[in-house]
């Protein structure tokens, strides 16, 4: 449990400080419209990393961080670029072609390198679990002087980012500070992918930013919005991660994307007031009570037309309701079901235990012969299939059961359900 | 002078062996264990190559435009099966139907074996009655070699009938070199049995119970998906009170959570080989077995040098 507790923290610690900058930077980004830009740079930034391992660097050192920073800053002159050709195409697909080319180009040169592969993915799917505190440390410091540089100047970047043409007007040199902007921005996404991956680093800097925008006009409460929703879906996802047994990275995107649906579903009932909120409740009630009604004259129509299919809405039921499926059959097919469900899990013992017995044997007691795990394996791969046997005893019961209920459970589901929403839809 | 003398008979090899190279026989193996114990069975007979390197994962090799060159001319392939190289029925699709399943020029090398932790279920499509598929590192237990190396010679003495005896012959000599050897390395690690012993994934029970090492627990139990911080908090725990002394892994697993993991449990990360050149100047069959081995007995009693 401490040992959880440790490296939750620290998580959760590297978690808030990415929230800080990304969401910063995300509104950046989303005003800009390039939002694939962090995938380029972050690509850019592994394929030096590339280089530098097939020059014979180890992966962490401060020269294979150099050939990253090198390689980022080239990516971010040519993204300052960009802007002046985008008259013919747009920055998006610029940026898509540094990405798919970068990633490819990396894939040539580690195809050449071995062991190259697990590298390249490590830097793309990074591990926020093990991040240790001097990791935080560093991340820390290297963002706070990132974010001073940005705040020190924060007039010229949001001008350049909000109005381009007015910036160009004042007399600003728009790819000098286009450059700045992508450097600076380089530099952090190459630092946290290297630590949160290439997926979590995109949410971290989308949808706090996302969030912020969809409930305010003004940079600073956007921040502070963004901070919060970060924050919160952080401590939801590594919380679920936790206690639901998840893969870390995988459930903190999940908590995010979550709470940008969650956001805004909720932003008419949040910005509203007055008459205005009173409408949109109601308005949310009737598509909560629409979207129940539709999922259910589906599940009654498909059961209808199909009652040998997997039924999602009746599996579930059932599991949580067994008597709804008992009540349809007969008492002898009931016995036959439990039975199956018996001997299926009795079988299930058995092969495990016999699993159990042979792991144990290869290190304590007397050891197996070649003919007796031969043997075990047999009995195994033999209760296996008998196991099979009765999963399809139990299917082939359930689906009588459905079979039946089709007409008594299906058809009336579909009619009332289609009744209630013609009343509702009026 | 002196470097032409050196020269000559080197010379006279390369025209030796350039004038067998016409008849010899042309294996191709999914792996480099493979070709090494083909390489053992045929002798100079044979002229065998593997297709997935062996610095990478091999499960996840992606076959190349070359590999179905090399398949071309081909007298024999020679598989690990059990779903381990699922990729080389992509090739095999468009090669000679001798080459393909039940043609007299293929082996599946798993057949025989006694395999572990067996399952129903095989992702591969099989007409017919299927196995099942068990772990498939088999390779890793030298005493498999010998069911191994069985299934090579009658696969090459289907393909070449009239050398038989020679390649009967090179296996009985492989083997009179293994078979003591496996006891020497045994004994070697025979004082460690029962060690608990953590894996990044499931890739060792062979070589656990030749070696009579005691995994308790892998730190990727699904490969591919990350470990959730339960799982790893509950390693933790598992490690201490355990004493688990080393974690085990393949050179191309990542380095990051092993680790963190020795790190906070007190234990040693070491990089066993999994296959013939996974690490350099692992030439042949037998220096793997040795390399581990030596890594292994090196590793526990380094640990029990540190902590009394």
């Amino acid at each position: 449990m401490s040992d959880a507790v440790q490296f939750l923290t620290v998580a959760f610690l590297v978690a808030i400080v990415l929230t800080g900058i990304h969401a910063y930077l995300g509104i950046h980004v989303l005003s800009r419209n390039v939002v694939f830009v962090d995938l380029a740079l972050a690509q850019i930034s592994a394929l030096g990393a590339t280089v530098a391992f097939m020059l014979g660097h180890l992966p962490q050192s401060a020269a294979a961080y150099g050939y990253a920073l090198a390689f980022t800053l080239a990516g971010a002159v040519l993204l300052s670029l960009s802007r002046h050709w985008s008259g013919r195409i747009t920055q998006e697909a610029v940026i898509g072609v540094i990405y798919v080319v970068s990633a490819a180009a990396a894939f040539l040169l580690i195809d050449k390198a071995p062991q190259g592969a697990e590298h390249i993915k490590q830097l793309l799917v990074g591990s926020i679990l093990t991040a240790t505190i001097d990791d935080l440390i560093r991340l820390a410091a290297l963002y706070a002087v990132i974010a001073a540089f940005h705040w020190l100047f924060r007039k010229r970047f949001l001008l350049l980012t909000l109005d381009p043409v007015r910036a160009k007007a004042q007399g600003l040199n728009v790819s000098w500070w286009d450059f700045l902007f992508y450097a600076s921005f380089g530099v952090v996404v190459t630092s946290s992918v290297a630590i949160a991956g290439v997926l979590l680093v995109f949410s971290f800097l989308i949808i706090p930013a996302a969030i912020g925008m969809i409930y305010s006009d003004r940079i600073a409460r956007r921040l502070y919005i963004g901070w919060t929703a970060g924050v919160l879906a952080s401590a939801a996802g590594l919380g679920a991660s936790y206690a639901w047994d998840l893969p870390t990275g995988a459930t903190l995107v999940c908590a995010f994307g979550g709470m940008l649906a969650l956001a805004g579903l909720a932003r008419p009932l949040v910005t509203a007031r007055g008459e205005e909120r009173r409408r949109a409740m109601r308005r949310a009630r009737h598509l909560l009570i629409n979207g129940i009604l539709i999922a259910s004259a589906l599940s009654g129509a498909w059961l209808a037309l199909n009652p040998r299919a997997d039924q999602p809405l009746l599996d579930a039921l059932e599991a949580a309701q067994p008597a709804i499926r008992d009540y349809f059959l007969s008492p002898r097919e009931r016995d036959i079901y439990a039975s199956a469900a018996n001997v299926e899990s009795t079988i299930r013992g058995e092969s495990s235990r016999i699993g159990q017995h042979e792991r144990d044997s290869r290190w304590q007691g007397s050891e197996l012969t070649d003919d007796e795990v031969r043997r075990l394996a047999s009995y195994v791969q033999s209760f296996q299939e008998m196991q099979k046997g009765e999963q399809f005893v139990q299917r082939e019961i359930r689906n009588r059961a459905r079979e039946r209920q089709r007409w008594a459970i299906g058809v009336p589901l579909l009619l009332i359900s289609l009744g209630l929403l013609l009343v509702t839809l009026k | 002078m002196t470097s032409i003398r050196l020269l000559l008979p080197l010379l006279g090899l390369a025209l030796c062996c350039g004038a067998a190279a016409s008849d010899r026989i042309r294996v191709v193996a999914t792996t480099s264990d493979l070709r090494s114990l083909v390489e053992e069975v045929g002798k100079e007979r044979v002229e065998a190559i593997s297709l997935a390197p062996p610095t990478r994962d091999v499960e996840a090799y992606e076959p190349r435009p070359q590999d179905a060159q090399k398949l071309r001319d081909a007298k024999l392939v020679v598989r690990i099966g059990l779903d381990y190289d699922l990729w080389f029925n992509r090739l095999l699709v468009h090669a000679s139907p001798d080459l393909r399943r039940g043609g007299k020029g293929y082996v599946d090398a798993s057949i025989g074996v006694p395999l572990l932790e067996i399952r129903a279920v095989s992702f591969d499509a099989t007409p017919g009655h299927s196995h099942g598929a068990g772990n498939p590192h088999y390779w890793l237990d030298p005493a498999n070699a010998e069911v191994i190396t069985g299934g090579i010679m009658e696969g090459l003495i289907r393909v070449d009938p009239d050398r038989a005896r020679t390649y009967e012959s090179n296996r009985n000599a492989f083997l009179a070199r293994l078979k003591p050897k496996i006891e020497e390395w045994r004994r070697k690690l025979e004082r460690y049995a029962g060690a608990p012993v953590i894996a990044y994934h499931n890739s060792w029970p062979y070589l656990a119970r030749r070696f009579r090492l005691n995994i308790i627990d892998s730190i990727e139990p699904k490969p591919g998906i990350a470990p959730s911080p339960s799982h790893l908090a509950g390693l933790i725990k598992k490690m201490k009170e355990r004493r688990v002394a080393i974690i085990i892994k393949q050179p191309f697993e990542p380095e990051q959570m092993p680790k963190m993991l020795a790190e906070r449990a007190g234990a040693l990360v070491v990089p066993l080989a999994p296959s013939v050149g996974s690490v350099p100047g692992i030439d042949d069959y037998l220096a793997l077995i040795e390399y581990d081995v030596t890594l292994l007995a090196t590793a526990f009693e380094a640990r029990r040098g540190g902590k009394p």
